[in-house]
């Protein structure tokens, strides 16, 4: 913990500080402002609509956050080799690894809580100002909502990281990050599609089958942790599944720090 | 203090391409006190050495240690300072929260890390920009920095790879006021430089590498006694090893 915490708190603080991270607070207040317009021009479930606008702005704000800002704290230190003030220290590759993702997720946690308020505020005013369209709503929803973002936020960035081990460049981290958040929330879509060919009138070959089947066991399934219809038409989530999506979103997130972190052992650094 | 027992490295260059040879059997002992020059020419091996000292790369073969210690084990670099060729550092951090960090990685309290980060800054003059983000410094200042936090922990061995690198006379000057005062101190220092003035002010002995190939080891007074500038000396090892300079 001794080594751990000095490189949690300069990742938190370099990322914090970095002014990207303005500019995606600002465009995500943008667009909660917007919610109490965009609410008031649609006039017919209005509730839904200011939840759903709410909970996306957070989540893509999140997702811009950890691919602009968390690839790049981690990155940067092997592109501009700020990696060898930390490594000449008495800290461990896996010290090093499990640091940058503690400060990483301190930060996702802190935007994510700022954007929340602004988001609470936001869904607050449209519900004042129209109180008949939020029949079903309810605040835990829309907070069990938030934290299974930040969750798959969490994972995403796990990911990044481990990408990041033995990627040469920050671009490829990048490349590799957004392809498998693509694939992550499409590839539970995609099986069962694939899966059941005859439903939409199309021919699928058992190569493809067995190619998405196997994408299905690699890739994380980030679908599951998107739950913002329910959230946005008031429809309670069992707790079994709260309990599921929390484990396969912690479990995956370890096994993917794991992975980096042995494949960083092994890295040099000329 | 210092000691690489033949240690040899090879690096691919590009994927399916030749490999290069970075270190041949390199074997050299750093005596506990001593400041030794680490001298060669560009692509001569000489940050490979240091790299692996600080373990930033593995040797294919040899073995080194600092202190006795094996230099993979990470307690090694608890008495280890290192001040890498053109630092750079978090864009966003103060020269303070800098040392802060290097102190508290390396085990220190914050009471201590408070007394000694005014001590150096002062000493490397950065103590008005202290508060300043470090993506405003200058290159000078940067270095300035990074031999700061180098020294933070008081290590027993400051390992300084260019340390005069972008660094302007006066800079010049407080870092080899430094070195000068960490031998004063007993410490060990091992620092390589293209710059042949500093390795004749500050060594006690110097290392000529050249290839990979460690040519010559020899204290400074024995090599300059027979009226040769260390620059013929210099100049005489990377002709035989059948080198050019890059001019």
């Amino acid at each position: 913990m001794t080594a751990l915490w000095p490189i949690a708190v300069i990742t938190f603080k370099e990322g914090i500080r970095n002014r990207a991270v303005y500019g995606i607070s600002i465009f995500a207040l943008l667009l909660l402002g917007a919610n109490l317009l965009i609410s008031g021009m649609i006039m017919q479930e209005v509730g839904k609509v200011a939840v759903d606008m709410a909970l996306s702005t957070i989540s893509f704000a999140g997702l811009l956050l950890v691919l602009f800002i968390g690839i790049n704290l981690m990155a940067k230190d092997l592109d501009k080799k700020t990696i060898y003030m930390v490594l000449s220290r008495p800290i461990s590759r896996f010290q090093y690894i499990l640091g940058k993702f503690l400060g990483m997720t301190l930060l996702i946690l802190v935007t994510l809580s700022v954007l929340s308020i602004f988001a609470g505020l936001s869904i607050l005013m449209v519900k004042m100002s129209y109180p008949g369209y939020f029949p079903r709503f309810s605040w835990s929803m829309v907070a069990l909502a938030i934290s299974f973002t930040t969750l798959m936020l969490i994972l995403l960035s796990a990911l990044s990281f481990l990408f990041a081990s033995f990627a040469s460049t920050s671009f490829i981290t990048l490349v590799l990050t957004i392809i498998t958040y693509i694939i992550g929330q499409s590839i539970s879509d995609v099986k069962a599609l694939v899966e059941a060919p005859q439903i939409v009138g199309i021919q699928v070959s058992p190569l493809t089958v067995k190619v998405v089947q196997i994408a299905y066991y690699i890739f994380p399934n980030l679908s599951l942790f998107d739950i913002k219809t329910q959230a946005a038409h008031g429809l309670a989530v069992s707790p079994s599944y709260i309990f599921w999506v929390a484990s396969y979103g912690f479990i995956y997130t370890c096994i993917a720090i794991i992975l980096a972190a042995i494949i960083f052992r092994r890295r040099e650094f000329p | 203090m210092i000691r690489i027992e033949g240690i040899s490295k090879e690096f691919k260059e590009g994927i399916g391409s030749r490999k290069v040879k970075a270190l041949e059997h390199l074997t050299l002992d750093i005596h506990k006190g001593e400041v030794f020059g680490f001298l060669g020419p560009n692509g001569a091996g000489k940050s490979t050495a240091i790299k692996i000292l600080i373990n930033l790369i593995s040797p294919d073969t040899g073995h080194a240690s600092i202190m006795g210690k094996d230099v993979l084990d990470k307690d090694t670099r608890r008495h280890v300072g290192y001040l890498p060729e053109n630092p750079y550092f978090y864009d966003y951090l103060t020269a303070e929260e800098l040392l802060w960090f290097g102190g508290k990685a390396s085990g220190l309290s914050s009471n201590v890390i408070k007394e000694k980060t005014g001590e150096l800054l002062n000493k490397v003059n950065l103590h008005s920009a202290r508060k300043r983000q470090l993506r405003t410094y200058s290159k000078g200042m940067v270095q300035r920095a990074g031999l700061a936090l180098a020294l933070i922990h008081d290590p027993e061995v400051a390992i300084l790879d260019e340390p005069m690198s972008g660094l302007d006379p006066i800079g010049r000057k407080m870092v080899g006021d430094i070195i000068l005062e960490l031998k004063s101190q007993g410490k060990t220092v091992f620092f390589s430089s293209h710059i042949l003035t500093d390795i004749e002010r500050f060594c006690d002995r110097v290392g000529i590498i050249v290839g990979g190939r460690l040519r010559l080891v020899d204290k400074l007074n024995n090599l300059l006694a027979s009226g040769n500038t260390l620059e013929d000396v210099f100049l005489k090892e990377v002709e035989k090893a059948g080198g050019g300079i890059e001019i």
